[in-house]
């Protein structure tokens, strides 16, 4: 696969719809059975590691899914290169500090 | 029947402008086409292109009432008046309705639209089983009208860089020939960002497309062939 054969993210998009399928599919039968009694419960729930790791896997799907869904628009829409350039720089930096954000929670509060 | 048409002479007007026309129908006249044939009686400054005028050609594609479409296979019964016409969206306007297409055929002969065989030529002809034949049905019969690649959004920001789904639907075409001999070339020439990877499945090519074929499909088809390729 080519660094910019487009393949890769179209894969991606893929992968992490997929990912965030389930997780939808996953919220919704708990909710629906079962839903945790309020706040306190929910942080007990999201303290355990392997619930930790799920909700991060769903983080870096939501971020790589918004990284090439935002991608596609710049990519349309702004046209000047170095606009273009600094326009994702700016969202991938944003995506990163939000991703890494998320992990400091995640596994703060499970530790 | 009320006309309302897209006016522009790059050689009088510094901008186009919309003018109303007014028209006695025959009969006989059935078609959009038909009406700009009598426009043009009454006012023979009126330009567009028109050919075969059954639908073959692709010459007279034009937006009528905001939609793409073939002026010689679009019944005047039904249409809500006046009846708007406007050259294709998106393609640099030559005069009137005619548009220049210089863009669009670059992408086409992109994509190498003709077979690749190096192997020697048997006696007759490459044959073909009834099967691989099949696979042909709903890419050869695409005329190059350019009413999906003028009415697809990823086209109007990319025109330069993205083949467009005319294009697309006709490397399909040769992609899947059983007598083509080029089919990685060909794949390996679309992994692109830009040519193929611009689509988004927006579907306006399929919804507009006057032979009633499915560009969309043929696009995601050639991805799903890169993906089987790379894994």
């Amino acid at each position: 696969m080519m660094v910019f054969s487009g393949q890769r993210a179209f894969l991606l998009q893929r992968l992490s719809a997929l990912v965030l399928l389930a997780y939808v599919v996953a919220a919704a039968l708990r909710l629906a059975f079962g839903a945790p009694a309020g706040l306190a419960e929910w942080r007990a729930w999201a303290a355990q590691p392997l619930a930790a790791a799920i909700l991060l896997l769903l983080a870096g799907a939501v971020l790589l899914h918004a990284w090439v869904g935002v991608r596609d628009v710049v990519l349309d829409y702004v046209q000047p290169l170095p606009l273009r350039a600094a326009v994702l720089l700016l969202v991938a930096s944003v995506l990163v500090m939000l991703g890494a954000w998320t992990a400091l929670i995640l596994v703060s509060h499970a530790l | 029947m009320r006309f309302k048409i897209y006016r522009y002479d790059p050689d009088k007007d510094s901008k186009p402008h919309w003018q109303d026309y007014e028209v006695a129908l025959q009969a006989s006249d059935r078609m959009v086409l038909d009406a700009l044939t009598r426009l043009k009686a009454q006012d023979d400054t009126i330009t567009y292109r028109r050919s075969c005028r059954e639908g073959v050609c692709g010459s007279d594609a034009m937006n009528i009432n905001g939609r793409n479409t073939l002026a010689c296979i679009t019944p005047l019964q039904g249409l809500p008046e006046p009846v708007v016409l406007a050259p294709l969206p998106s393609f640099p306007v030559i005069r009137d309705l005619v548009v220049d297409m210089t863009l669009f055929f670059k992408h086409y002969h992109d994509i190498r639209p003709y077979l690749t065989n190096g192997e020697p030529p048997p006696e007759r002809e490459r044959l073909q089983s009834p099967e691989e034949r099949e696979r042909l049905n709903g890419l050869y019969e695409c005329i190059l009208c350019a009413c999906c690649t003028s009415f697809c959004p990823s086209y109007w920001w990319n025109p330069d860089k993205y083949i467009g789904p005319a294009g697309l639907l006709q490397a399909e075409r040769f992609i899947v020939d059983s007598r083509d001999r080029a089919g990685a070339e060909r794949l390996a020439h679309l992994d692109d960002v830009y040519k193929l990877y611009r689509c988004r499945k927006i579907m306006n090519c399929t919804e507009v497309c006057p032979k009633g074929l499915n560009p969309a499909r043929a696009i995601e088809h050639i991805k799903m062939q890169l993906l089987r390729r790379s894994s």
